[in-house]
């Protein structure tokens, strides 16, 4: 079985690293993954996004045309790749910085108030972490020790305690959203 | 052992450094800057050789300076970049020089574009210098073959004394993946019967690929070819799925090679017989069994990110033997598994896919 993600949003919201933490959390659980970012002169100021690709088998297409999974933390990005979400698709969304909206009736939308729980919490730049929380409760192919573990791999230890408390606010948020 | 979740061009730094990569010298161009940036950090701590270069044409130089020293030494680039080396790389090849040239390709031509591409297999196999020359040509598709084509090319330009290139892409590069660093598994070379060391104790020795005797000249060419023959005889690397059985088989290099799998995947379940072949040295390429399965299947597409250039040498194996199709476009987004499963089944015909 193999999934794909995309995670958007503003430069410094932490696209590429919550994108390179969740990847990481799939190699430790012993699955094959590929992490591709967004390229283009968008990355100056602009919009960011990657895509991760995760599968029991060899990833084989890192650039998909659908996504399973879009984590979207801003208007923009909401707005760009909704269309690429795959019928049965999910949809999490920044509902602090996105008006909920559902445009399409084929997608399940998870509207959180993503950047509001980081803020209260000690830093809005830990958006990434409340998202990634949501996302282990929908996510068969990670569990929230493997993302804590990835984090260490990641980030440096005075950010660390920060993000794992946010990363725990995420998964309570998510509670009614538990993995199918 | 463990693996590290790493991006295809710090992958090749990483394992050039673990080839015994004694110099680096190159200038920052994107998609391909994290090579040299990486290697900026490790290489001076550990006493070897980092030149930030002034152009393309000074790095491509110092390689070859270095090499005929007998040092293991590299450069990486891309495709304008490149254009710059063409000369230096005729040097080289004439100079029975071991080299390694990582090219990460971008869309072209000219400055391009910064968007992924494979537009440069034509500058790579073929060349863009001068003379009757040949370049051995790696192509990863994945991460975990950036590291071992990497390893791969510092020992071939070595056994060969021949210049290498590992061809990469821009999305290649910036893609992380895990891979797993193995040793260096390959034999050191010795080079102290020919490399500039210090004339002190022995008769000088010289390092050119002037001739100025006609017989001299064509001896050296044919002793180039030579080598060549032997390349391809000793060589030549291919990966094949589904081959057996095939109505259709895929062909592409590189990162291309992964959608090609995938499009096979989507049509097997379909029913739809597809292989795939993906030809890893692309220099020398791997004529002898492309005309073998051209025997069995009738039907090739060749799936490029460019438009048409593999494909000649797909033709050219094949001779005739089978029908050929290019599909690809310069950059932007990738031809996905359904776009190329979309062009396999009407290659194959209403009648087929109405049979499966």
């Amino acid at each position: 079985m193999e999934q794909s993600i995309i995670i958007a949003g503003f430069g410094g919201q932490g696209v590429l690293s919550a994108g390179i933490i969740l990847a990481n959390s799939f190699m430790l659980n012993d699955k094959q993954v590929t992490w591709y970012p967004c390229y283009g002169a968008e990355m100056r100021g602009g919009a960011v996004n990657c895509e991760i690709v995760v599968s029991d088998t060899e990833v084989t297409s890192v650039h998909k045309k659908e996504t399973d999974i879009l984590i979207a933390l801003n208007d923009l990005s909401f707005n760009k790749f909704l269309s690429k979400v795959k019928s049965g698709g999910i949809v999490i969304a920044n509902a602090t910085l996105i008006e909920k909206k559902y445009p399409r009736e084929d997608v399940k939308y998870i509207f959180e108030n993503i950047s509001d729980t980081a803020r209260e919490l000690g830093s809005i730049k830990a958006a990434n972490m409340v998202s990634l929380g949501i996302l282990s409760n929908i996510c068969n192919f990670t569990d929230i020790k493997s993302i804590k573990q990835a984090i260490d791999m990641v980030l440096p230890q005075k950010i660390r305690e920060l993000n794992y408390k946010v990363l725990d606010a995420g998964i309570k948020l998510s509670e009614s959203c538990r993995k199918e | 052992m463990t693996k590290t979740l790493i991006s295809g061009n710090k992958a090749i730094a990483q394992a050039a450094f673990d080839a015994g990569c004694d110099c680096y010298f190159s200038y920052p161009i994107t998609p391909q800057t994290a090579i040299g940036e990486y290697l900026s950090e490790i290489m001076p701590k550990a006493g070897r050789g980092y030149v930030c270069a002034e152009s393309e044409i000074a790095s491509i130089n110092m390689v070859i300076g270095a090499a005929a020293t007998g040092a293991k030494a590299m450069t990486s680039s891309s495709s304008c970049a490149i254009s710059l080396m063409q000369e230096g790389l005729a040097y080289a090849v004439g100079d029975e020089l071991p080299l390694v040239l990582i090219s990460v390709m971008r869309a072209g031509p000219g400055l391009g574009y910064i968007y992924p591409s494979q537009c440069d297999y034509d500058q790579a196999v073929t060349g863009g210098g001068n003379g009757d020359y040949r370049i051995l040509v790696l192509a990863p598709s994945t991460v975990q073959e950036c590291v071992d084509l990497t390893h791969k090319a510092f020992y071939l330009s070595q056994k060969y004394r021949n210049p290498v290139i590992v061809l990469s892409d821009g999305l290649l590069g910036q893609m992380m993946e895990p891979a797993e660093f193995v040793k260096y598994p390959y034999p050191e070379i010795d080079n102290s019967n020919w490399a500039l060391t210090g004339a002190k104790g022995r008769t000088p020795r010289k390092i050119r690929s002037l001739e100025i005797n006609e017989e001299k000249h064509n001896q050296n060419i044919q002793h180039l070819f030579d080598k060549y023959a032997q390349m391809e005889k000793a060589e030549v690397l291919y990966e094949e799925h589904n081959v057996e059985d095939a109505d259709i088989i895929l062909v592409a290099f590189g990162t291309m090679g992964r959608n090609i799998k995938a499009a096979m995947n989507l049509g097997r379940k379909y029913g739809i017989k597809i292989g795939t072949f993906r030809p890893v040295t692309l220099f020398p390429f791997p004529n002898k069994r492309l005309s073998e399965l051209a025997d069995r299947t009738k039907k090739f597409i060749v799936a490029e990110m460019n438009m048409g250039q593999m494909i000649k040498d797909v033709q050219i194996a094949i001779n005739g033997k089978a029908q050929v199709k290019h599909i690809g476009r310069p950059a932007g987004a990738w031809l996905d598994e359904t776009e190329i499963l979309d062009e396999a089944k009407i290659m194959l015909g209403e009648e087929y896919a109405a049979s499966v």
